[in-house]
């Protein structure tokens, strides 16, 4: 049994507010695992770049989101700062994602501050999601949400998700769901709401939701109700990052970087003075994660694969002691496969790849030498898929693994320590 | 010089840190308390005592282990244990000053930092009860985390025990939350103890407040270390990254709370476990693969790349694929592909690969039985070094290479890190909430003792540098050789050659020396081990005083079954040269300079002498490993020297399966080392010092309890009258503290002799710090000495240097080595049995050094 799923499911994943104590009825996977699950699924269907949780409570939904490859940027934020900081460190990339590091460069920032209050660092999102959160605004917060998030934010999608209070009858002696609560909708009274407002600034919005209504109570709708926001005519331009109006208003603290002078190095405008106090409100939690977009990353695993294929390759040339009896030990030959093992797994390769890799140059050896061309390499598809050509592989791994004189060959001895321990 | 372990033996040559970045740590390391981190999920697998090294080790920061400390109590803790021993003040003759007088005064900066906090500081310890009672530590800490009464103070909490450095203005406080489900939970804060600063509780807390501190610069928790994955050093040529990073640790020497911080590295292999399984496939065949397999992956351990846990690899299991199904708590049935899919947004390639299983014992109660874990190959990454790669000596070169930092450097980490923690926002609140401040760097006067005279047959010499008297003593005659006359060459076809070149020039340097070897009989084998065994057995008759193997490969099979055979089921000493070291151009004369002080050694010879100022001495050293083969059985290997010049030695080796267990195998030891004793003297020795390595935290109780009495009571039952006088020293190659000497503004290691024996060491031990050995690149390590027993009642002075004397004593190098020779010879026999033999050697070779 996998252990990580012995600790969730105690506590939900730190969700301990959803902890089901009294509720007759018990949603699976629990409600907010549903909303966060649908938010998923539309990542994944949409592939963002760029999204927001506004109202992000302890991160949960951050962290399911920040596994997703498409994602480069990922902002939380939130009014109540003790929850950030107390969740926010599992945020930060773990040690295999120095290992193995992702494709793109992933930042994920977290703001302390209203959601009401204009931030152009949250402008040019692709994404933002608001689950669970308009029920907590007061009705002056809750005027002035459209205007900011739909009005200057304008992300290309926007999701809202918010309890459904013909649902609430189900719940035994529950007026609320959360005292927190300034309301809770029902389904005409938010798409009402929605409707409003996505015809006002040109959005066009979808109704869904998420928790079943059990057996017989069809008619009350799902538990959660979900709106999809869509920008009409398309992508935001991007340009409006570049715009003037930088309106940074979430208390925000550098995680990782020492003091907030740097914050004056990247953006010059703020030296304007009006701004300036503002600019210098800090981040609660920062990070950026290794990616194959970072030189030392992708250098880091280039070479890796690398070495791992010409020692493949290596192991499968060498002469087997018991088959060698007579055999001649430096002959090259082929090593297409056939005399190898076959390996109980590995990687498996496809006709076409397997033509390709048959078809480039063969590795070969001179005395206690073993090459390999770069080209043969290039075939490999985990290689290909790195590396587009010859040209750039060897700029890359030409100061960490030998190459041979002619740079178009990697280099290592025939036989080495471990192939002595080998033998049997 | 034999093929393998040349390397390990001698205090030369090798980075002191090389050793520390390789997987296998002879003392269990304690496990980390880590009540601040309740909110990472993090895990340690812990898995029953026997293993408990490897994993405490590896275990990233514990997060259960706030739960452990409220079970267990704080007494418990491996990482105090130690401290609350208090052995000094039983001894008299030191209790009011343990400091030596001879030498040169030398001023030494050390890596320990002044930590400075106002007069009366205190902390304030609570115990948090909730009603209703929650059994979510995660749900506690959080409703206490964010209740306003708290927020803003220097907390940490571990769900039930929380230390303030303020006190709450009641004794008892009650508080009340709100979950966001609408309970109410009322919280009751009651205080429990208010702690000086000098309780171990609160060293305990330092400690978990500077491992908050370094978390927030960006560094991981592995172990009980920090690092910086960020910026990794690579080895492509073997695969592996390097991770620097530090060690840390607060605690109190000498009446001052110090922080203390080391360089680390943590070796990571650049391939997940089934990227290993698969080269290893290609390399072995299929046939023996799963054999082979298990035997390299098993005991390593893994880091796995979902979340910052790592496993250890307790076995394999080759019937589960990763599309089989398991059970997840809740009840359902979920293949592992689509475990990983959903939960972490994984894809699993390979459908075809066994699954890993980890033992892991149930969180939050202790006593319930270990629960398995199966885990994927592909997601789990290799950390540490197997075995074999530790015996690679170019991939060990390699790493030794990127680890080593001169003096200067390490400085340099040192004052990057302080700077870091000072400039750092967050780390830099973190320690004024609690009323802490960062002081400056210590510096302390240490000494120089004078150096030692080697003294030769003939002849007294001075050497110019004692890390290598080789050149010194090239002319002089050693103090005593049996003649070699009946001997044994095993070699194959192939290394005919070499093997005759060599022993004319063997027999030339030995001749020089005084040691007359006679011409041996050339047995010629073909290249397997089992020809070289079948050899011996057929050629080996009880004339044959030495039986020499050239061997063809450094395969370690031909090592260990040729040593097996020769140390316990028929003994006759031997000696092990691998062909190609022979072969080395310009290196001969050397090289059989050396093998041929190895044989005389193996034969009962002596090769030289330092003057001892004490008649009737007897030194001991006692060393304790692990077998590399059953890691439950523990090696003890005991080294007695039997004359009073401290030349001879006799030795036995025992293999025993718990601590105390080694304390009874001592009696046997001691009781026969002393018989040894007085058959050569014909009396007992007026005094008895005995050298204990391979001490872990946590174990100086059992030591004092245990080994102790026993030792005490086998020196007097062995006389009816007065009985030898004995001192037990426990001597540690590991310390957190550094000294280096100042010189035109930058740093260098001390010179050799140097001893520091006030601030860096502790009020309530009688303990010093020597350096004995020489790193000609990398910063020198100090050897840790602490007297635990002392009725020789000898001046610290005088300890000090006959514990420098006996650092000269170890035939196997012509210099001075890091440990008293007696623990190095214990040493390197432990070393023999837990890698190659496995077995108790036999005790026909009990009186040579047969195991250099």
């Amino acid at each position: 049994m996998e252990e990580n799923n012995l600790q969730c499911s105690s506590v939900v994943d730190g969700n301990f507010e959803e902890v089901p104590r009294e509720m007759a009825i018990q949603f699976k996977p629990p409600l907010y695992r549903q909303r966060y699950q649908f938010v998923k699924n539309l990542v994944d269907q949409h592939e963002p770049k760029k999204v927001a949780d506004l109202g992000c409570g302890d991160t949960s939904l951050l962290r399911l989101l920040k596994v997703n490859p498409c994602i480069e940027l990922l902002v939380g934020v939130d009014i109540n700062e003790d929850k950030l900081r107390w969740r926010g460190d599992s945020l930060a990339p773990f040690l295999g994602d120095f290992l193995k590091p992702r494709d793109l460069n992933l930042t994920i920032t977290l703001y302390h501050g209203s959601v009401v209050e204009r931030d152009s660092r949250l402008l040019g999102f692709d994404l933002i999601t608001c689950i669970e959160l308009i029920e907590h605004l007061d009705s002056g917060d809750l005027a002035r949400f459209p205007e900011v998030v739909f009005g200057y934010l304008s992300p290309s999608m926007i999701v809202i998700s918010t309890p459904n209070s013909e649902f609430n009858p189900l719940f035994p002696s529950v007026t609320l769901r959360d005292s927190d609560h300034k309301f809770e909708w029902t389904r005409m009274e938010f798409q009402t709401w929605a409707l409003y407002v996505a015809n006002r600034y040109d959005y066009s919005v979808e109704f869904t939701g998420v928790g079943e209504p059990p057996a017989g109570a069809e008619n009350v709708g799902y538990c959660t109700q979900i709106g999809i926001f869509r920008k009409n005519g398309g992508k935001a331009t991007e340009s409006c990052l570049s715009e003037q109006h930088d309106q940074h208003v979430y208390k925000a603290r550098q995680g990782l970087t020492m003091l907030p002078r740097l914050v004056l190095n990247f953006h010059p405008q703020a030296i304007l003075l009006p701004h300036l106090p503002k600019m210098l409100r800090l981040q609660v939690f920062t990070t950026s994660y290794p990616s194959l977009q970072q030189e030392r990353f992708f250098k880091l695993v280039l070479v890796n694969e690398v070495s791992q294929q010409v020692e493949s390759l290596r192991v499968s040339h060498l002469p087997r002691r018991k088959e060698q009896a007579g055999e001649q030990g430096d002959k090259p030959k082929d090593i297409g496969g056939s005399k190898a093992p076959v390996p109980c797994f590995g990687p498996v390769f496809t006709e076409v790849e397997k033509a390709k890799i048959e078809n480039s140059p063969t590795p070969f050896c001179v005395g206690d030498k073993f090459f390999v061309p770069l080209q043969r390499l290039l075939a490999y598809p985990k290689l290909n898929r790195l590396c587009a050509n010859e040209e750039m592989m060897r700029s890359v791994i030409a100061d960490s693994i030998p190459l041979s004189s002619d740079g178009s060959a990697v280099v290592a001895d025939l036989r080495n320590y471990f192939d002595e321990q080998f033998e049997f | 010089m034999s093929g393998r372990a040349r390397v390990k033996a001698r205090g030369i040559a090798r980075s002191p840190r090389a050793t520390e970045v390789g997987r296998i740590q002879a003392s269990p390391l304690p496990r980390s308390v880590d009540l601040s981190n309740n909110e990472a999920s993090s895990s340690s697998g812990f898995l029953g005592t026997s293993r408990l090294s490897t994993n405490d080790k590896y275990g990233i920061s514990s997060g259960d282990a706030g739960s452990t400390f409220m079970e267990r109590g704080v007494k418990n803790k491996e990482d105090f244990m130690d401290l609350s021993i208090c052995t000094r003040e039983k001894l008299a003759h030191v209790r009011n000053c343990k400091t030596g007088s001879s030498g040169i005064p030398v001023k030494l900066v050390t890596n320990l930092f002044n930590l400075d906090f106002p007069q009366d500081w205190q902390l304030y310890q609570y115990h948090v009860t909730y009603i209703p009672d929650l059994a979510s530590r995660r749900l506690r800490i959080a409703l206490l985390y964010s209740h306003s009464e708290l927020s803003n103070k220097a907390k940490a909490f571990d769900g039930a025990i929380l230390f303030l450095s303020q006190k709450l203005e009641e004794k008892v406080t009650e508080l009340s939350s709100e979950t966001q489900r609408g309970e109410t939970i009322k919280m009751t804060i009651t205080l429990k103890r208010e702690l000086p600063s000098s309780s171990p509780v609160c060293i305990q807390v330092f400690n978990i407040i500077f491992r908050k501190i370094l978390k927030k610069l960006s560094m991981y928790q592995i172990g009980r270390n920090f690092y910086n994955p960020s910026e990794p050093m690579e080895i492509p040529q073997h695969k592996l990254s390097l991770w620097p990073g530090f060690a840390i640790s607060v605690s109190y020497f000498e009446r001052k709370l110090l922080f203390s911080a080391d360089v680390s590295y943590k070796v990571l292999r650049n391939e997940t476990v089934l990227e290993f399984m698969t080269a290893l496939c290609e390399r072995t065949g299929l046939s023996c693969f799963t054999q082979t397999c298990e035997k390299q992956l098993i005991g390593l351990i893994v880091l796995t790349r979902y979340n910052n846990r790592t496993y250890s690899i307790d076995d394999i299991d080759w019937s589960v694929k990763p599309t089989h199904t398991f059970q997840k708590r809740d009840g359902t049935e979920i293949t592992y592909v689509d475990y990983y899919k959903q939960q972490y947004d994984i894809t699993v390639s390979d459908l075809n690969q066994p699954m890993l299983v980890s033992l892991l014992k149930k969180k939050r109660n202790d006593n319930s039985e270990a629960q398995l874990a199966h885990l994927i190959p592909e997601l789990c990454f290799l950390t540490g070094l197997t075995d074999q790669a530790t015996s690679d000596f170019q991939l060990m070169k390699a790493v030794a290479e990127k680890t080593r930092l001169s003096p200067s450097g390490r400085q340099q980490r040192l004052a990057r890190l302080v700077d870091n923690i000072q400039r750092n926002t967050n780390a830099r609140f973190e320690l004024e909430t609690w009323g802490l401040h960062f002081g400056s760097q210590i510096s302390l006067t240490g000494r120089i003792v004078p150096s030692e005279k080697i003294l030769m047959q003939d002849h007294i010499c001075q050497p110019v540098s004692a890390a290598d008297w080789s050149k010194d003593i090239r002319t002089c005659k050693i103090l005593n050789a049996q003649s070699l006359n009946t001997w044994l060459i095993l070699c194959s076809d192939r290394t005919e050659y070499v093997a005759e070149s060599f022993l004319n020039c063997l027999r030339r340097v030995a001749g020089s020396m005084g040691f007359n070897v006679d011409c041996p009989k050339i047995i010629k084998v073909q290249e397997n081990p089992a020809a070289f065994v079948r050899a011996i057995q057929q050629y080996v008759d009880p004339d044959v005083q030495l039986v020499m193997c050239i061997l063809p490969s450094n395969q370690k099979t031909y090592y260990d079954s040729i040593k097996k055979y020769l140390s316990s089921d028929c003994p006759v000493p031997s000696q092990c040269v691998l062909a190609r070291t022979l072969n080395k151009q310009g290196m001969m004369m050397s090289i059989a300079t050396k093998i041929a002080m190895q044989m005389t050694c193996k034969l009962g010879g002596e090769l030289w002498a330092v003057e001892i100022p004490l008649k009737s001495l007897m030194v001991v050293g006692i060393d304790v490993c692990k077998d590399a083969l059953s890691k439950d059985v523990m090696v003890v290997g005991c080294v007695a020297s039997i004359n009073p010049r401290i030349t001879r030695w006799f030795s036995r080796c025992i293999l025993q399966r718990t601590m105390t267990d080694v304390a009874d195998c001592l009696k046997v030891f001691m009781t026969g080392a002393l018989n040894k004793w007085y058959k050569y003297n014909h009396d007992l020795p007026a005094r008895i010092i005995v050298y204990r390595a391979g001490v872990g935290d946590g174990q100086l109780k059992t030591l004092i309890e245990y080994e102790v009495p026993q030792l005490l009571s086998s020196v007097a039952e062995s006389s009816s009258n007065t009985s030898s006088r004995l001192s037990v020293i426990v001597v540690r190659k590991k310390c957190m503290p550094r000294f280096f000497t100042e010189m035109n503004r930058t740093v260098q290691n001390p010179p050799l002799g140097t001893v520091v024996d006030s601030e860096a060491t502790r009020n309530e031990w009688y303990d010093f710090y020597l350096i004995s050995q020489v790193a000609c690149r990398g910063t020198v390590s100090p050897t840790y000495y602490n007297v635990i027993y002392d009725d020789n009642g000898l001046k610290p002075d005088h300890m000090q240097r006959l514990t420098f004397k006996l650092c000269h004593l170890y035939y196997n190098w012509p210099g001075i080595v890091s440990v008293p020779a007696p623990c190095q010879y214990a040493h390197k026999l432990t070393f023999l049995v837990a890698q190659s033999i496995h077995k108790e050697p036999s005790l026909e070779l009990a009186n040579h050094l047969f195991y250099l």
